[in-house]
């Protein structure tokens, strides 16, 4: 080991040994109480093999939590990288200390604590709140969004990409920044259009990035559980009832620690695979 | 002289002895025949009176000894006296001495936050003043926090020496066997003077492990401003299903976005505790009395359902929507906790800009009085016999009558003894400060507590599921209380807790 490996090893090693302690040894202790009948409160731990995952498999909840989990993961990032790489183009456009605002009022809600936003928008969908009285003001009779299984979960969805959005168009735009002039010009020269120089020129130059952002989004997405807490509950007829909230619920009210921590590995399995997948779909290796 | 004897000689001395032996043998004739029969007659007359006194002295004796018994008994009645006196004199040179009371130091648990946290750590303050050589340190620990810790203590770590629980988890912490068994205790206490439903909580396998500390019920609240709105006395609020419908529908203003009766929709314990009133109004059980099985899909619970279901789709007075429209000014009326009579009037924290009142929950014709209650109950961990006796001390002071009335005035909890509840002094302090309290403390004594069962969260949350697809329209009625009833017989099935 030269000099410039021990360093490195040296200041790497305390965030190693944090992720290790408080990331890495409960993702193993996870996988091990998913194999047990664990209550989470009382000193007996008895070993079930894999009853807890078969349980699961049969459960019609499960799958139905997957879905809903899946689109609201989906829909959320989707629209959110494509909207985040629009605005970002769009503030890139702009100069001086308009493009900043524009960045500070696109990030407030990723600084927001999610919590506290999702209370205002429960009150904003409310029947009572503001959304409905602008409808009902206009002439419409506008549904109890939060409590109507179609509309509830696309609510959800507009609220978690508002607060994903900020994130993607500041992380767009710095990639964006960082595309050199030279390319534009010369798409410029060859004749393109500013829609042909976005998608010729911006697109696969940001490839990689548009990747990062997805998959983040949707690892973030699929562990919504505060946004689904405040504002649904899980309902109505478990159109939002995600998979956090399964877990959660499963957890700290019924107490099946093991069943839930089963729930917690599939979902680990499920994001590895996913995020596999779209590694795969975008050729990530062979790009960068 | 040798002279030889003459033969008269020896006819006389022949003679002689033929006299002496015949004499002999009269003499010995005449005994026998008169004297000896004689001498044995006496003798066995003898006996006889001898044996008769035998009998008499042993009869004597059964008497002097059953009148030695009676003294006996007698002497140990006066024995247990003199001992109970004794003890008596020694309870009042106890009571006369200055009070040695166990010293100890003694953490409490629980989860009253706001004014009810400024309540409680009041009456504490009050308590260690008057129990020198006691010092009780309240700790505030959040309500999603308390169980976990609570089990968490149970299981091995550092018990605190008393604490409170919310009535639903007392279920989970009876079986943890680290809480004192207090059934001897009570003895001390008019524990008779809890509700009956109240004190079912704290009981398993029949001992008694906690006793109630505050409770609250639900009742009918709405808002008086609509009523006036609608052309209705404000005054009279229903006190039937039927008259509820009647005003309901009065009240709906779909334009306005205004509904007659706001129910809870949602899937939780939320719908399932309100409906449970609706259920045991109309007479029906949530689980059999074993608690064994689901008893909710009877006649009663179809009317129930059916009444939710007809409220929302046949007379279109309660909206499928999130809780929270009265509180907003957009519902006529809902059934709520007593303590949202602290939170709703001024200065509260939910303090609304209508006028408003609050009524007995209105029943179904031949339905009876019932609603449903929460709030918590106060323990003894397990720890030393010093601190166990200290902490019994705090126990008995805190849920005595007399703390309890203050309790009570400082928190607008529900009283949980009846003597509290008809209490003068209680019962003018509603009167002046908020009236708007008496439906719930008259009608304290209908409510119900929810089964006593480890799994109630996981039956809970399942019902609300089975039962919400009804109230949305998806599934009948019937199929919907046979779902829930599959589903809770299935959780009730596995594991015990």
């Amino acid at each position: 080991m030269n000099d410039e490996t021990k360093a490195a090893v040296v200041c790497i090693a305390p965030s190693a040994i944090i992720i290790g302690i408080f990331t890495i040894f409960p993702i193993f202790c996870s996988f091990y109480l998913s194999l047990t009948d664990w209550d989470g409160l009382s000193p007996t731990i008895n070993f079930v093999g894999f009853s807890n995952y078969s349980e699961l498999i049969n459960s019609e909840a499960f799958w139905n939590s997957i879905k809903v989990t899946l689109c609201y993961a989906m829909g959320v990032s989707i629209i959110s990288v494509i909207l985040g790489l629009i605005l970002a183009s769009l503030i890139n456009r702009t100069t001086g200390p308009l493009a900043s605002l524009y960045r500070v009022i696109y990030f407030i809600p990723v600084v927001t604590s999610f919590v506290a936003a999702a209370v205002v928008w429960r009150s904003l969908f409310s029947p009572a709140g503001f959304l409905s009285d602008s409808f009902r003001s206009i002439g419409f009779s506008p549904p109890n969004w939060l409590a109507d299984p179609i509309w509830a979960l696309p609510a959800l969805i507009l609220v978690g990409v508002w607060n994903r959005l900020g994130f993607n168009t500041v992380i767009s735009l710095a990639a964006l920044q960082s595309i050199p002039r030279a390319y534009y010009e010369r798409a410029k020269i060859d004749g393109a259009g500013p829609l042909s120089r976005f998608f010729f020129v911006t697109v696969p130059l940001m490839k990689p990035i548009i990747l990062l952002l997805f998959v983040m989004s949707i690892v973030d997405a699929f562990l919504i559980f505060d946004l689904a807490y405040v504002m649904t509950g899980g309902g109505p007829l478990g159109a939002t009832n995600v998979v956090g909230l399964l877990l959660y619920k499963s957890a700290f009210r019924y107490y099946k620690m093991g069943f839930a921590s089963a729930i917690g590995v599939m979902v680990f399995a499920i994001l590895l695979l996913l995020t596999l997948l779209q590694m795969r779909l975008f050729k990530f290796g062979k790009e960068v | 002289m040798s002279r030889a004897v003459t033969t008269l000689e020896k006819v006389l001395v022949v003679l002689v002895l033929i006299a002496i032996l015949a004499s002999a043998i009269s003499a010995a004739y005449i005994i026998g025949l008169a004297g000896i029969p004689a001498k044995v007659a006496e003798l066995s007359d003898t006996t006889t009176k001898l044996v008769d006194k035998i009998g008499d002295l042993v009869a004597a004796e059964k008497e002097l000894a059953g009148i030695v018994a009676g003294l006996g008994k007698e002497i140990g009645a006066y024995k247990e006296r003199i001992e109970a006196i004794e003890e008596r004199i020694a309870a009042v040179e106890e009571a006369i001495k200055p009070p040695t009371l166990p010293r100890a130091e003694l953490t409490f648990w629980h989860y009253w936050d706001g004014t009810n946290k400024m309540a409680i750590e009041a009456l504490v303050a009050e308590f260690n003043e008057k129990h020198p050589g006691i010092i009780v340190k309240p700790v505030y620990i959040g309500w999603g926090e308390l169980l976990p810790k609570l089990m968490a203590a149970a299981a091995g770590g550092e018990v605190p020496e008393v604490a409170i629980a919310d009535i639903v988890w007392m279920p989970k912490l009876v079986r943890t066997g680290m809480l004192v068994d207090l059934s001897e205790l009570v003895k001390e206490i008019d524990y008779e003077d809890f509700y009956p439903e109240l004190r079912k909580i704290g009981v398993y396998e029949g001992k008694i492990y906690s006793l109630p500390v505050s409770t609250n019920n639900l009742q009918l609240f709405y808002n008086k401003d609509i009523f006036r709105a609608a052309g209705l006395d404000p005054e009279k609020p229903p006190t039937t299903w039927d008259e509820l419908v009647e005003i309901a529908k009065k009240c709906t203003d779909p334009e306005k976005g205004i509904w007659g009766m706001e129910l809870y929709t949602g899937v939780g314990e939320g719908l399932t505790w309100q409906f449970q009133v609706y259920l045991w109004q109309a007479g029906g059980e949530f689980l059999t009395p074993d608690l064994k099985k689901a008893a909710f899909n009877s006649p009663a619970g179809k009317r129930a359902l059916q009444f939710w279901v007809d409220l929302i789709h046949k007379h279109k007075v309660s909206p499928l929507a999130p809780w929270g429209l009265f509180a907003a000014g957009k519902a006529a009326m809902v059934m709520d906790g007593s303590w949202m009579v602290g939170a709703y009037r001024p200065g509260g924290w939910a303090e609304v800009p209508f006028d408003w009142g609050t009524a007995p929950m209105p029943i179904p014709s031949g339905g009876e009085y019932a609603t449903n209650m929460g709030g918590e109950q106060i323990f003894i961990f397990k720890t030393t016999p010093e601190k166990e006796a200290a902490a019994w001390i705090f126990v008995k002071w805190l849920t005595s009558k007399e703390t309890q009335i203050k309790w009570d005035m400082l928190t607008g909890f529900m009283p949980v003894r009846e003597s509290v509840a008809k209490d003068d002094v209680y019962l003018a302090w509603v009167n002046t400060t908020e009236p708007r309290l008496k439906p719930f403390i008259e009608y304290q004594r209908y409510a119900h507590a929810r089964p006593m069962v480890p799994q109630y969260p996981e039956i809970s949350d399942a019902f609300s599921e089975e039962i919400q697809k009804a109230l949305y329209g998806k599934v009948s009625v019937e199929e919907a209380l046979a779902n829930a009833e599959a589903r809770v017989n299935e959780i009730l099935k596995g594991e015990s807790g």
